[in-house]
């Protein structure tokens, strides 16, 4: 269902064509330099939003970060790859990355990316459920629902929500066009917020499936977060001009994770 | 505000008329922070990153799925590398694309951390060098910087790694010995910091102000495109805050 989004579909149409090439190519030339890092402006980016505005950043460093980030790619990757091999696959899954982070030690990141692929997946059920532009599935995508059963739950799922999301997804879209995408986020987040809880509901079940191993090593994470306490407190004090906004957060998280959120 | 405040703070605007940062050691004005007393501050605000990522990921949205911070296909190229990478579902490289992004901003945290420690706002090659060092999770990074790089610079408040050896040093002048603490946040908890009375004031406030320096940043550059100022919208479906109690 890329494809039922412009950008989204325009860039793995062409991610698939290149990959084609490149795959053609690695048997050629080897991977162009300018391929093997990661733009350094989306990095530069994404660096600014964790310093001080006054903070400046060395070319030097910046190289140094786009170099680690390829090799963290091909580092996790590697594990992924080599524990399909062992199990006779051909196609690394996201479930394959999640297991290589969290045996490369990688344990703060695989909660953080199970909730993500979570909401990933439901916004593509949602989008197949709206019928926009649906795409033929390709044989990867085929392949992927026969063998993650929860998915085909979620696709099941996909006509209902999607009829009705259908009014609301419109509303976003033009809102998108009016207000390049600044205004439509927050309407988009509320609207969702009570869908969300009942969507979560109903594929709840599927949870341990995918993730039992991932919130297992969540639930002893929050157990050993000695730190909690006090740093809790530090982020209710930053937090708490918005205070008054708690409740919908809170009780989101807490019902999408109740067992995994031990400071709830 | 629009936004609320980001729950973690990596550094801190300088104080009016040129005062230094406060916490940090030699500091006019403030006794010199014990150097475990730093490191906790370091774990503190490390713990408050990954509490607002966990928080963050539950609120990704249509346009963060659609708007990916890195570009997929150069992800998918840079998996495929690999020449035993075969084929790879539609799914990892959105994966991917979220994982980098966290990546990038904890070692950028660590960085800058060390940059702090040496007083620079400038975050240089060896910044990076020295939190590679110091987290086990990246060791298979430590080709990517030479070792040299990993040194500490003199004055080091933490008195890291002893030249060339690349490990973490016994201990730093004149703070308290730091061999056998980690330096990755730990699995099993430690017992919360206990901070003399003369330190808390002198940390709270540094907290809350880096915290608002950071917001009033991320709010223009990313967190106005996620969210926006919505006049209407916003107003009706406020985010929510990081962490609720």
């Amino acid at each position: 269902m890329d494809s039922s989004f412009l950008p989204a579909g325009a860039d793995n149409g062409s991610a698939g064509g290149a990959n084609n090439g490149g795959g053609a190519a690695q048997q050629a030339p080897p991977i162009r330099e300018q391929d093997r890092l990661m733009p350094i402006a989306n990095v530069i980016r994404i660096m600014r939003r964790v310093l001080p505005a006054h903070a400046k950043i060395s070319d030097d460093a910046k190289e140094t970060i786009q170099e680690c980030v390829s090799e963290y790619i091909s580092f996790i990757t590697g594990e992924a790859n080599e524990r399909c091999q062992r199990e006779q696959r051909k196609t690394i899954t996201a479930e394959d990355v999640l297991w290589a982070m969290s045996r490369l030690g990688f344990d703060d990141y695989v909660e953080p990316l199970s909730v993500y692929l979570h909401r990933y997946r439901e916004f593509e059920g949602e989008a197949r459920g709206v019928g926009l532009a649906p795409a033929p599935p390709r044989g990867d995508h085929h392949h992927h629902h026969h063998s993650v059963p929860p998915s085909m739950l979620n696709k099941s799922r996909g006509p209902g929500s999607g009829a009705v999301m259908l009014p609301h997804h419109h509303h976003h879209d033009m809102h998108a066009s009016m207000y390049g995408g600044a205004v439509p986020p927050p309407p988009h987040h509320g609207f969702l917020m009570p869908h969300p809880q009942g969507g979560h509901y109903l594929p709840y079940p599927y949870e341990p499936t995918s993730y039992g191993g991932e919130h297992a090593l969540a639930s002893g994470y929050y157990g050993g977060a000695a730190y909690a306490p006090g740093n809790n407190g530090g982020s209710g004090d930053g937090s708490g001009g918005s205070a008054s906004h708690a409740p919908p957060g809170g009780s989101g998280g807490g019902f999408d994770h109740p067992h995994t959120f031990a400071y709830k | 505000m629009d936004n609320q405040p980001l729950p973690y703070s990596t550094g801190q605007p300088p104080a009016p008329g040129g005062a230094p940062v406060a916490g940090m050691p030699g500091a006019a004005g403030l006794p010199p922070v014990p150097h475990h007393h730093l490191l906790q501050q370091q774990q503190a605000q490390l713990q408050a990153f990954w509490a607002y990522q966990r928080q963050e990921a539950e609120r990704a949205s249509a346009s963060d799925f659609k708007n990916h911070q890195l570009p997929l296909a150069r992800i998918k190229k840079i998996m495929k590398a690999d020449e035993d990478v075969r084929m790879i579902s539609a799914e990892a490289p959105v994966l991917f694309a979220k994982a980098c992004e966290l990546f990038i901003l904890e070692l950028t945290i660590r960085s800058w951390l060390h940059a702090e420690e040496n007083k620079r706002r400038t975050l240089q090659r060896n910044d990076v060098a020295a939190a590679i060092a110091r987290t086990d999770v990246f060791d298979f990074l430590v080709d990517i910087v030479p070792r040299e790089e990993a040194k500490e610079e003199p004055g080091s408040a933490l008195g890291f790694a002893a030249p060339g050896t690349g490990v973490v040093g016994a201990g730093a002048p004149g703070g308290a010995p730091a061999a056998g603490m980690p330096y990755y946040y730990p699995p099993m908890g430690q017992p919360a910091p206990m901070m003399p009375a003369w330190h808390v004031p002198a940390w709270d406030p540094a907290w809350q102000q880096g915290a608002a320096d950071v917001d009033q940043s991320g709010s223009f550059s990313e967190e106005g495109q996620g969210f926006g100022a919505g006049h209407g919208g916003a107003a009706s479906f406020p985010p929510a805050p990081p962490t609720s109690e």
